[in-house]
């Protein structure tokens, strides 16, 4: 098993980073009702790991015996019937689902599905609690209209189930659905922190870790605690005695960016566009979402960039990025950022060495 | 090289001046054109006052050749006053006529053919005689011009008002007439057909065209060959056809001219030199035409008074005169027919127009009588007639006499299937056969209920077309078995059989029911044979396929009606028509007379605009729209040309756009040494095209239809009007056409490799080890899953390395395919395959260290079990359920799944058997690493008919697992 699930604390008690949030989560959970939660926070940073835990502190062992179902919900539409598959993993206690995997559709999980679903009182056996938690996933990816649709959800059937949301980031989550929510915020942990668990990890796997290692892979890690295990693991099958002067390797497909980007630093022609669009495809057709794609892409530029060119490419990666949203075809957009980014740069060029 | 072939040209020309004989005069123009005035001047002068400027020379030229002819010639030749007679006449009824005319007109004749030279009549005189006194023939004819340019509204008012208008009016017909130029140039039909196969004329639309006597051309025979100077084969063809000329494929010794400008030495020039046949330049052509008409546009006003006479003296004696003597010589009864109508005809006209043009349509007007009369397919009608004719020896006699002898003709037919496109006269032959052959024929088409006959109701007593269609059928069995003597032979037509559609129920199987029982011939017509409801109709008919009819044979029916109408048109317009029309005979008549309406002569002009619209809807194919928005007139062409274009296919075109615009040198940046332009358009066109994406997502998500000429304007015509220009090659060994749009394959892959992933990823969740989502998944963990799946296997040694990996595949019940996905995903072009340095055999070991597990394996996968004996894929899958480490909550967790279960598709017996064996399996697992074991095989067992996948029976006791998986492959397979 990956260290990354082998080492995730189970309860909140084990908590090693968000020690206060946890304590207060239990303090919540324990003092019978709970309110509905959002969490909020950057990928890799535990939420995940605390709504388990949390729901293990309500329902015990229990809430652990998941099992994964795909269903497929038919939903009257108005005129016409919609089919819909949604997988959802569920135990006895809790649901837990995603519901913008429907794309568009979201409304209808929301409105048919997920209020099915409330309005079902659990058949509780041992009396523990009145309710059922359902863990909604990726709520910020929810469509507007679906969100509108969560909010009367949420009040009509407070009584028998309890909502846990959970997304990056919360300015997209509607005021009107965060302000029914106890917001929790989870920070990315700090690099001390995450130092701490690397050699908490260390220890236990009885590794012999060089001074200096771990801050080096926690300094990568771009504070994400996921990642900076993961690298840590991947730097261990590499090379087990670690060295000191050990390269800590980026992920694969980050490896691939970094090569477009020098290919777009050496060079800004038709023919250098038309690689770097096969390139961007590949990735595309490896299931790296385009948003990441872009993303990385910048900041691979911007390190060997001119300062004063940066500003204007920052503008204009937020430009597309933003329109790339909006459009479906999301390799347009990228190739638009690549070709607007080789004619600025090209007219740099051309001005400063002529 | 070039200079040598135009020597050769010059002297091929003038032996074909030796040659053709008739257009002499043209010919010693175009021999010495500028080089001798004098001679020149001469046919020259008379130019100068019988038409100034290009248009009204064209009108007044047109005018020349006109039904209107005559009165031109009165009025040019009103000194010698030759015909006074005949004009005093006309004038008379001129005069005289012009109310009732203008009754006639309102009275909306069908075959108003007289009245547009009436009311020219009518207004030709008022001004005329207003002006006798001022000005002379010039201005007359001027007003005459002025007639001929609005002759599509043949309005007396237009035609009278002042003369300025009428010089306007001939002005805007000469502008009227470039833009149809021009249009031919861009959008010529079939242009597109042979790209990349011509080159664009060297000196493109430089040239003006020349105006010439309509018919200077005539009897001349042309073929084209390479690309000419200046004109478009297309343009050239026309050019020609419009003067009279005919154009032909290859040479034959018909050919009096080659037209060819550069010598490519290809088949038809080898012929051309083998049969003698004169050379001719695009040039020579010119001025051929040129010669046969005033040259220069003179100045208007001055030559008024004495010169115009004496042109108007010199004139008819000269060019014109003759080249009408010479073209008439071909339609002297047209010619013949025309003065007498216009000036008896007036009273004929009304009588016919009153009688007959009312009620009937030329189409029903002219429908053929005798099957002679048929235009084309003569084999076809004589074979229809020969079976119609037999019909009854064939069926009938045979039957009565000896039964033995039944059919002795074994290819005969009870039935006739007539095939072939609209207008052609299928329906007609089919009747004019009967007719002669004196079957009274009834015809069911599909205006009339053609259902399957209701079989409780004998012998068609209802009143459905189809039972007496049966009752048809069968009491002419009846009639004909009792009294042969009447001979009251009947044929049955059945009409448009391939419109028997969704009102006309098994109206296909009845008919052939029918056929099989009937006592009377039965013809079945129908558009296309090859329709999938006719497939078993073809077997009992005997099948003819009507062809389209051949332009000539067409034409020269046209002529003969055209002439019938007295309507004027020379047979090379009338082929034209053919041709546009595409063969069928209907429309071209339905055409015919709707010009008949407006227009007493039709030239080859009025034809070729009047149908350019239904030339032009064509398909273009998305390749060759995009290689006109790119090529390098893309930037030429009109924007409605280019919507048409982008529109063609809006989903494709796009695509093919953003696939290619990367390889367009844009001709728009000019001198661009170092790129940087270039590399600016690019930007601007792939915004652009970005731009068409999000627009398309308002359009698709939003149902914003109105966007989708704005979304067609960013995405293709943005792009290309910035890029127009050379295509070059990206890649090496790349051709230079344009590629597919790569968006829609890739786009697949990348919805393919998102459900592979899916599958990946429930099967983690499903493990419980693992709680994130997709995309996590990809991103953060498949490196280092690659690294501890394939790292091991080149590394360690082979025992160690398949222990480890499949270790770790079962902590997170990774099977085989989601070893492939992940292998898959990260592979990148250019990097090492993960799978590199693994040898063979631990790639063997491995796969048979799982297999060997599996028997151990619980399930863990979510892998959505198939219920065997279910034949539709139940709603709710039936998912694996995972067992706590706790034993004593393995009875809860049980019942949970049996209530879930139950729930899930209790009304099943199978499942309760599952429900029960799950049970089982529970109760007697108690061991605490081992988990559910679903046992699903014997379920399967049970089954085994209907799942023989799951029949291994060796493994039935161990394979449990063995046997939910492979169904759950088989379910993935199935999605």
């Amino acid at each position: 098993m990956l260290w990354v699930d082998k080492y995730r604390p189970k309860s909140l008690d084990k908590m090693l980073v968000h020690e206060e949030v946890a304590k207060n989560l239990k303090k919540l959970v324990t003092e019978q009702d709970c309110p509905h939660l959002l969490f909020y926070g950057p990928s890799g940073s535990g939420k995940k790991t605390l709504i388990m835990a949390v729901l293990r502190q309500m329902f015990g062992a229990g809430a652990e015996k998941v099992k994964l179902e795909n269903k497929t919900w038919k939903i009257n539409a108005g005129s016409r019937t919609i089919d819909l598959e949604l997988t959802m993993l569920s135990s006895t206690h809790h649901v837990e689902l995603n519901p913008s995997d429907a794309g568009f559709q979201d409304r209808y999980i929301v409105q048919e599905i997920i209020k099915e679903m409330a309005k079902n009182r659990p058949i509780d056996t041992k009396g523990k609690k009145g309710y059922k938690v359902l863990v909604l996933n990726e709520v910020d990816k929810l469509s507007r209209e679906a969100q509108h649709s969560l909010r009367r959800t949420m009040e009509k059937y407070s009584a028998s189930c309890r909502l846990i949301l959970c997304c990056n980031s919360s300015s997209k989550v509607t005021e009107a659905v965060r302000s029914r929510c106890l917001n929790v915020r989870i920070n990315a942990p700090k690099e001390d922190e995450i130092i701490s668990v690397l050699e908490f990890i260390g220890k236990k796997e009885g590794l012999q870790l060089p001074p200096g290692f771990a801050a080096r892979i926690a300094a990568q890690s771009n504070r994400s605690l996921r990642r900076a295990i993961l690298s840590f693991e991947t730097c261990r099958v590499q090379q087990y005695p670690f060295t000191n002067n050990q390269v800590i390797l980026p992920m694969d497909w980050e490896q691939y960016i970094s090569e477009i980007a020098s290919d777009i630093m050496q060079e800004q022609s038709p023919k250098r566009l038309f690689l770097v669009r096969g390139k961007l495809y590949e990735l595309l057709i490896n299931c790296i979402p385009p948003v990441i794609i872009l993303k990385r892409l910048l900041s691979e530029l911007l390190k060997k960039l001119d300062a004063e060119l940066k500003h204007e490419v920052c503008h204009w990666a937020a430009y597309y990025e933003h329109r790339m949203r909006l459009g479906q075809k999301a390799i347009f957009h990228i190739e638009a950022f690549v070709a607007k980014f080789m004619s600025i740069y090209k007219a740099f060029l051309i001005a400063t060495f002529g | 090289m070039q200079s040598d072939i135009r020597k050769w040209f010059m002297k091929k020309h003038d032996k074909g001046n030796g040659n053709a004989a008739k257009p002499e005069k043209p010919n010693t123009a175009t021999s010495q054109p500028e080089t001798s005035p004098p001679a020149a001047a001469s046919p020259d002068k008379p130019v100068h006052e019988s038409g100034e400027g290009s248009g009204r020379r064209k009108t007044s030229k047109y005018f020349a050749t006109d039904s209107q002819k005559p009165k031109d010639e009165k009025e040019i030749e009103c000194t010698p006053a030759k015909r006074k007679t005949e004009k005093s006449r006309e004038e008379l009824n001129c005069d005289v006529k012009p109310p009732s005319a203008k009754r006639v007109h309102k009275g909306d004749e069908d075959e108003d053919f007289v009245l547009p030279s009436l009311k020219k009549n009518s207004a030709k005189d008022t001004p005329t005689k207003k002006l006798k006194s001022g000005s002379g023939k010039g201005i007359a004819q001027k007003s005459v011009d002025s007639d001929e340019s609005d002759e599509e509204v043949p309005d007396d008012k237009t035609v009278k008002s002042p003369f300025k208008a009428a010089g306007r009016g001939a002005g805007g017909r000469g502008a009227a007439a470039a833009p149809a130029g021009g249009r031919g140039r861009g959008g010529g039909r079939g242009g597109f057909m042979n790209f990349g196969e011509r080159k664009d004329p060297p000196h493109k639309g430089e040239k003006e065209i020349p105006e010439g006597a309509p018919d200077c051309l005539a009897g001349l025979t042309f073929v084209i060959s390479g690309t000419l100077d200046s004109l478009e084969r297309e343009e050239a063809e026309d050019l020609i056809k419009r003067h009279g000329g005919r154009v032909t494929g290859s040479v034959s010794k018909k050919t009096n001219y080659l037209l060819a400008d550069e010598d490519i030495g290809g088949r038809k020039s080898t012929k051309a030199k083998e049969l003698g046949t004169a050379f001719l330049t695009e040039d020579g052509l010119f001025d051929l035409i040129r010669a046969s008409k005033p040259a220069k546009p003179p100045v208007r006003e001055e030559p008024k008074k004495k010169t115009a006479d004496k042109a108007v003296e010199s004139l008819p004696k000269r060019s014109p005169k003759k080249v009408e003597r010479k073209d008439q010589g071909g339609s002297a009864l047209a010619r013949k027919v025309g003065p007498t109508n216009s000036a008896s005809g007036v009273s004929l006209a009304k009588q016919n127009g009153q009688t007959v043009g009312h009620s009937l349509t030329w189409t029903e007007k002219y429908r053929p009588k005798l099957p002679n009369d048929i235009i084309g397919n003569q084999s076809l009608v004589k074979q229809l007639h020969d079976w119609l004719a037999n019909w009854n020896e064939q069926f009938l006699h045979t039957a009565k006499k000896g039964k033995g002898k039944k059919q002795n003709d074994g290819g005969a037919k009870k039935a006739v299937l007539i095939s072939g496109t609209p207008g052609i006269g299928k329906t007609t032959s089919a009747k004019v056969v009967s007719q002669m052959l004196g079957f009274q024929a009834i015809e069911v088409n599909a205006s009339d209920n053609r259902g399957k006959a209701d079989a409780k109701i004998f012998k068609g007593i209802g009143g459905s077309t189809a039972n007496s269609v049966k009752e048809l059928v069968s009491n002419e069995a009846l009639s004909a078995n009792l009294d042969r003597s009447k001979h009251s032979k009947t044929v049955l037509i059945m009409d448009e059989v391939d419109g028997m559609s969704a009102g006309d129920r098994g109206g296909v199987a009845d008919l052939i029911a029918s056929i099989k029982i009937s006592k009377i011939p039965i013809i079945c017509i129908c558009n296309d044979r090859y329709s999938q409801k006719l497939k078993s109709l073809v077997n009992y008919c005997l099948v003819l396929t009507f062809r389209k009819p051949t332009k000539q044979q067409m034409a020269k029916r046209l002529l003969q009606i055209a002439n019938n109408e007295g309507l004027q048109v020379n047979e090379i317009a009338l082929e034209e028509l053919a041709e546009r029309v595409n063969g069928d005979m209907r429309m071209a008549l339905n055409q015919l007379q709707y010009m008949s309406l407006s227009m007493s002569v039709i030239k080859y002009d009025d034809i070729r605009n009047r149908l350019l619209n239904s030339a032009k809807d064509e398909d273009i194919s998305p390749f060759t729209a995009v290689d006109k928005l790119f090529g390098f007139n893309g930037g030429k062409l009109r924007m409605d040309e280019r919507i048409d274009l982008s529109m063609s296919d809006p989903d494709l075109v796009p695509l093919i756009i953003q696939e290619n615009y990367i390889n367009y040198v844009p001709s728009f940046a000019g001198k661009d040494d170092n790129g940087i332009k270039r590399m600016n358009l690019l930007a601007r066109a792939a915004e652009s095209i970005a731009d068409g994406d999000i627009i398309n997502v308002q359009i698709r998500r939003y149902r914003q239809w109105q966007l989708s000429q704005t979304s067609s304007f960013a995405s293709c015509i943005i792009p290309a009007a910035l890029l127009h220009g050379r295509r070059e090659t990206l890649e090496q060994g790349e051709r230079n056409f344009n590629r597919f749009g790569g968006w829609l394959g890739k786009n697949s892959t990348v919805g393919k490799n998102l459900r592979l992933l899916e599958d990946v990823h429930a099967h983690l969740l499903a493990s419980r080890e693992y709680n994130s989502d997709r995309e996590t998944l990809r991103v953060d963990y498949f490196t280092l899953l690659l690294k501890r799946l394939t790292e091991p296997l080149q590394t360690l040694s082979k025992d160690e390395a398949v222990q480890n990996v499949v270790e770790l595949m079962d902590a997170y019940s990774i099977n085989q395919d989601d070893f492939d996905t992940i292998v898959e995903l990260s592979k990148f072009q250019g990097h090492r395959n993960p799978l590199d340095g693994i040898p063979p055999a631990v790639k063997a070991a491995l796969t048979k260290a799982y297999k060997q597990g599996s028997s151990l394996r619980v399930v863990r996968s979510a892998d959505l079990i198939t219920l065997p004996g279910i034949k539709k894929a139940p709603k709710k899958r039936v998912a694996a359920m995972l067992e706590p480490v706790e034993d004593t909550l393995a009875e809860e967790d049980d019942d949970a799944l049996a209530e879930s279960e139950e729930e899930n598709s209790s009304d099943t017996e199978d499942m309760e058997n599952i429900d029960k064996q799950l049970k089982m399996d529970f109760q007697s697992n108690s061991s605490k690493g081992i988990q559910v074991k679903l046992d699903l095989k014997n379920t399967g067992n049970s089954n085994a008919k209907k799942t023989p996948a799951n029949n291994s029976k060796e493994s039935s006791q161990s394979g449990q697992k063995k046997g939910g998986r492979g169904s759950g492959a088989a379910a993935k397979r199935k999605r």
